[in-house]
């Protein structure tokens, strides 16, 4: 227990200071914080599909694409306003998917595991592209600004709203994710998943059912995934099919991997380097893919425990929770 | 500062093709009375990956030439001018990077814009920030419609259907006998209006005209040759194609090589944008086709277009497309707008009152004369003719050339397209 | 009828030329070193801007035109041996880790090759222009068909054989089957494994380059066209199962027909139709059609 202590006190000065930032930093990097706590959830949710039991999904943007559509829908055809709604309704309609296709999905595992999530983002995709009367096509649709508890803001600008009221209600939203997927990886469940990854076979012999608990495991992320895709929508304003596409699905695994999949929070510091430095780069250098690529293969062979991983020095690739 | 470092990164990067961009220099004209003397920041959004990344060029070119003559002669108002350039990819990404130009750059005004996604998304953002924001391209009738219905920070590009319009009206002068029409567009919104707007109009002229083909591949598609044994098997008498990339070029040469326009008409609406591309051997004579906004080889052209396509040929060895006007005029509308408010201001304007002056400006743009009406939409000339191989170049122009103007080819202000089209008189 | 029939067949049968090319590179990196090579979409928009590029020299430099497909086809051979750098450079570093680092790895490449051709040749599409109807065309039942698509389709079928032939009749393909199937074993029998990987992935990326000049005539090379072929190409290796050349056959020749006959039939399901399918076979015999088992 002793050695938590400083993690803890790291954790709770950064969470301060993201508190803090909208009084301290200059506005546009306020606002950029905005994706990197939606990417934050989202990130959360498919490491424990990643890093806790060991399934890499090159399809997951299918579920960050369903919870923007979803916030896109209610707000503009069904009037739904409240953040507060729209959040849990992303969700269920993130698992209504995700429980036929990880079914399906969790029978297999690594390379045909990321096939076939490749290929059901993909249908999606081409599902939002190509039923423009209904979802829009390339154009995507409009997602009105949310109320949030109840208030609409309408006397702010939305910039001030993003950086003001939204700002820290992503900020809970994150807090709140964060706080569940501890507790799910530090219980019996998450256990359950360390050994499935671990060792299928012996998990089997054991009595332990193996398809279950990845089931279990990809619905979370599911729904993790569209929880943040929703909160993803609004500082745009508008949703569109790209956040389906392949790539997308590509990059969130990439700032995983940059964070570290080994560890609780590496997700966390992959979304935020991840999005900062591509906000630098890109700016300076319109070659900035060549830089990222690198980095990416700079990762993969020199630093696979990302970011966390040299922090922390754990060996290359060890587990996580182990 | 990191912005004068970015500058100064992004020419060594490359994505500025001459050093004097963000580096005025030369003639320094003296800022006037109540001017400040420092750059003025011009932001710019311009694609640089994708199907559309052609096009994102023509238009950064088009205006770094411009702001090159402009600091030359001294700058706006005796301010240089600084091109802030930010990347158009995703609307997610590029909303974020206008933003940033507004946010941290602190431009003064914000221009670029051509993929519809983008541009449907930027509209409301560009209300919200109140910064004017004038679209390069982009415009589609849901982003008129739906989202920005009186747009006071957004100025945005011709409605891409006036294409469709023009070509409509064109097709039963130049092909007689058309009774079958086939249609093939890319599969996003742009396909379809245009696919849409083309009936509308042709419907008008040849009542009893049939339809008997739609085909929309996805953008980024590069092999027709299914779509075209599709069309064939469905024998119209005139194929229109609103394409307006490489995908151009590539079915011109797939349908050359099965001899499809021996056995039927062919309208390309938009290919103009690939224009010299389009070589000789296997584009035919006698199609209908589009240049959009801009036509570079113009008899009528002014002196300045035939400069500009000079010395845009001697130093990318291409002749520029119709993206390098909309990128002009906006720019030059911009400083016009300025030096228009400036003398009531009694200094450098603000932005609402530049706004203002936009509304309602001419100036001479590449092209000819372009303005802005008061609803906040582009007024242009557009340039669609009869392909001709009797030219000094490889490639295909056009003769007779028909100059039509968005006076009578787009929808007046607050009208709904198809409406608008079935209203009028014939 | 018929002509019509004839069309669509021909122009699905051009299109599965060009797959089988790439999925045949893609295969027989997986078959051997069991790695997915995303790359291999770069590896096709490699080939085709080289190969445009070195057309346009040998007809630049007074090369008849009627010959312009042998510097092509050259050029698509020997840029591809930039496998070899990735290979040695790259890739081997990681063949001992999870299979999902190798993918990410390609990943990697994906981007980094995206930019490089950018940086190179620029965005605007590049092609070869009106070199393609140089051949002239054939009528086939009614049909006319381009003849260099017929060439293509020959020279895809004739690589086909030649793939098959390498590995049931020579002692590389032997060894290529061999560690295909059981690694360890091969390496107890004195085989030299970094030599197979290094030649295994250069053979694959080089078809790959080939595939994408050979296509360049037909079409023009642009921004991102390798991002867009890897989806077509993972579809032709799923549904003709993992690692096998027959099935790399196989499926390019179900895709590339059936998406022919979608754009005449039907034309809104098109890719659709061909996801669907994948996911199918995914689903009910993962393997595909001529796969080994998944592990």
């Amino acid at each position: 227990m002793r050695r938590s202590v400083v993690p803890a006190i790291g954790l709770l000065v950064a969470a301060l200071a993201v508190a803090a930032l909208p009084a301290l930093a200059p506005l546009y990097y306020v606002t950029l914080m905005l994706p990197f706590m939606a990417y934050g959830v989202i990130l959360l949710g498919l490491n424990l599909l990643f890093g806790y039991t060991g399934l890499v999904s090159f399809g997951h943007a299918l579920f960050i694409g369903i919870g923007a559509y979803t916030g896109a829908v209610l707000t503009t055809h069904y009037g739904i306003r409240h953040m507060e709604l729209i959040l849990p309704i992303a969700a269920l309609a993130a698992a209504v998917v995700a429980a036929p296709v990880g079914a399906l999905c969790a029978r297999y595992v690594k390379i045909y595991f990321g096939m076939l999530t490749l290929a059901f983002g993909m249908v999606f995709y081409t599902f939002l592209l190509k039923f423009y009367r209904l979802t829009g096509g390339d154009e995507g649709m409009r997602m009105l600004r949310p109320s949030l508890f109840g208030h609409d803001w309408a006397g702010l600008s939305k910039t001030a709203y993003l950086v003001g009221p939204y700002y820290y209600f992503s900020l809970a939203v994150l807090a709140l994710a964060t706080v569940v997927m501890w507790r799910i990886v530090r219980s019996p469940f998450g256990l359950c998943l360390r050994t499935i990854r671990d060792n299928p076979l012996k998990a089997e012999s054991l009595g332990v059912s193996v398809p279950w608990p990845r089931w279990y495991a990809f619905m979370i992320s599911a729904i993790y995934a569209a929880v943040g895709g929703a909160l993803l929508a609004p500082p745009t304003g508008n949703v569109d099919p790209t956040l389906a596409y392949w790539t997308h699905s590509g990059n969130i695994v990439f700032m995983v991997l940059l964070g570290g999949f080994s560890s609780f929070f590496g997700p966390l510091l992959g979304a935020f380097v991840f999005i900062f430095l591509q906000d630098t780069v890109m700016s300076v250098f319109p070659y900035w893919r060549l830089v990222f690529g690198a980095m990416l293969a700079g990762i993969v062979l020199f630093a696979p425990g990302g970011l966390m991983g040299l922090v922390t020095r754990r060996p290359h690739g060890e587990a996580a929770g182990a | 500062m990191a912005t004068t470092r970015r500058e100064f990164l992004k020419t060594a990067g490359g994505a500025a093709a001459a050093g004097a961009i963000g580096l005025p220099a030369i003639a320094r004209a003296q800022a006037r009375p109540g001017v400040p003397s420092d750059p003025v920041k011009i932001g710019v959004l311009a694609i640089r990956a994708g199907i559309a990344a052609p096009v994102g060029a023509a238009g950064l070119r088009a205006t770094e030439w411009w702001t090159e003559r402009v600091n030359k002669a001294g700058g706006i108002l005796g301010r240089p001018v600084q091109l802030v350039v930010e990347e158009e990819s995703t609307p997610k990404d590029t909303v974020e990077r206008y933003r940033k130009l507004i946010l941290q750059d602190k431009v003064e005004v914000v221009i670029g814009g051509i993929s519809t996604g983008v541009t449907l998304a930027l509209g409301p953002v560009a209300e919200e920030m109140e910064v004017p924001w004038l679209s390069w391209d982009g415009t589609t009738q849901k982003g008129v419609e739906e989202t920005m219905p009186n747009p006071k920070w957004a100025f945005r590009s011709v409605d891409n259907e006036v294409e469709a319009i023009v070509a409509g009206r064109l097709t039963p002068k130049y092909f007689k006998g058309i009774k079958t029409v086939a249609g093939i567009g890319n599969d996003y919104s742009y396909g379809h209006d245009c696919w849409e707007t083309y009936q509308a109009v042709l419907k008008r002229y040849i009542p009893d005209v049939k339809f008997v083909l739609a085909l929309f591949p996805k953008l980024g598609v590069t092999d027709f040759t299914s779509h075209i044994a599709a069309i064939q098997q469905a024998k119209p008498d005139l194929l229109m194609c609103s394409f307006w990339s490489g995908d151009a070029t590539i079915i011109m040469k797939q349908a050359a090589a099965v001899g499809l326009f021996k056995t039927m008409k062919g309208v390309f609406t938009t290919a103009g944008g690939v224009h010299d591309s389009l070589k000789k051997e296997f584009t035919p004579e006698g199609l209908l086709l589009g240049y959009n906004t801009m036509y570079f080889d113009d008899p009528k052209g002014s002196p300045l277009l035939k400069q500009f396509v000079r010395e845009y040929k001697a130093k990318y060895s291409e002749y520029p497309p119709y993206e390098c006007d909309h990128a002009y005029f906006n720019i030059e509308s911009y400083k016009a707008a300025v030096e228009k408010a400036y003398p009531a201001a009694g200094k450098w304007p603000s932005r609402a009152e530049v706004v203002k002056a936009l509304e309602g400006i001419e100036v001479d743009s590449l092209s000819g004369k372009r303005s802005w009406r008061p609803d906040h939409v582009q007024m242009c000339n557009f340039y669609q003719g009869i392909t001709t191989h009797k030219n000094g170049y490889d490639f295909v122009t056009i003769n007779p050339i028909e100059v039509v103007s968005t006076k009578t080819a787009m929808k007046p202000s607050g009208a709904k397209l198809i409406e608008w089209i079935n209203s009028w008189k014939i | 009828m018929t002509a019509n029939l004839v069309g669509i067949l021909m122009g699905g049968l051009f299109h599965a030329a060009i797959l089988f090319l790439v999925a045949a590179g893609l295969q027989v990196v997986f078959g051997v070193q069991k790695i997915f090579n995303l790359a291999c979409g770069s590896f096709y928009a490699l080939g085709a801007y080289t190969g445009a590029a070195v057309v346009g020299y040998f007809t630049g430099h007074g090369g008849p035109s009627a010959l312009f497909i042998a510097p092509l086809a050259l050029g698509g051979l020997a840029v591809g041996l930039v496998g070899l750098v990735v290979e040695r450079g790259l890739l081997r570093f990681v063949y001992d880790r999870d299979e999902t680092f190798q993918l990410l790895l390609t990943f990697a490449l994906v981007l980094m090759l995206e930019d490089l051709i950018r940086m190179t040749w620029g965005t605007a599409p590049v092609s070869t222009g009106g070199l393609y109807l140089g051949y002239g065309q054939a009528r086939i039942l009614g049909a006319t068909v381009p003849v260099y698509n017929l060439i293509v389709i020959a020279a895809s079928l004739v690589i086909a054989l030649g793939l098959g032939w390498l590995l049931t009749r020579t002692a590389f393909g032997r060894i290529m089957r061999a560690s295909a199937d059981n690694r360890e074993m091969a390496e107890a029998l004195g085989v030299d494994m970094r030599r197979v990987y290094a030649r295994v992935f250069t053979l694959g990326s080089m078809l790959g380059t080939l595939g994408g000049a050979l296509v360049i005539p037909a079409t023009a090379a642009m921004s991102e066209m390798g991002i867009e072929l890897i989806v077509e190409a993972f579809a032709v290796v799923v549904i003709g199962g993992l690692g096998s050349m027959r099935g790399a056959f196989v499926g390019a020749l179900v895709v590339g027909v059936l998406r022919s006959v979608a754009i005449a039939v039907y034309p809104e399901l098109e890719m659709l139709l061909i996801y669907l399918i994948v996911i199918a076979v995914l689903l009910w015999r993962p393997r595909g059609l001529f796969g080994a088992a998944p592990a």
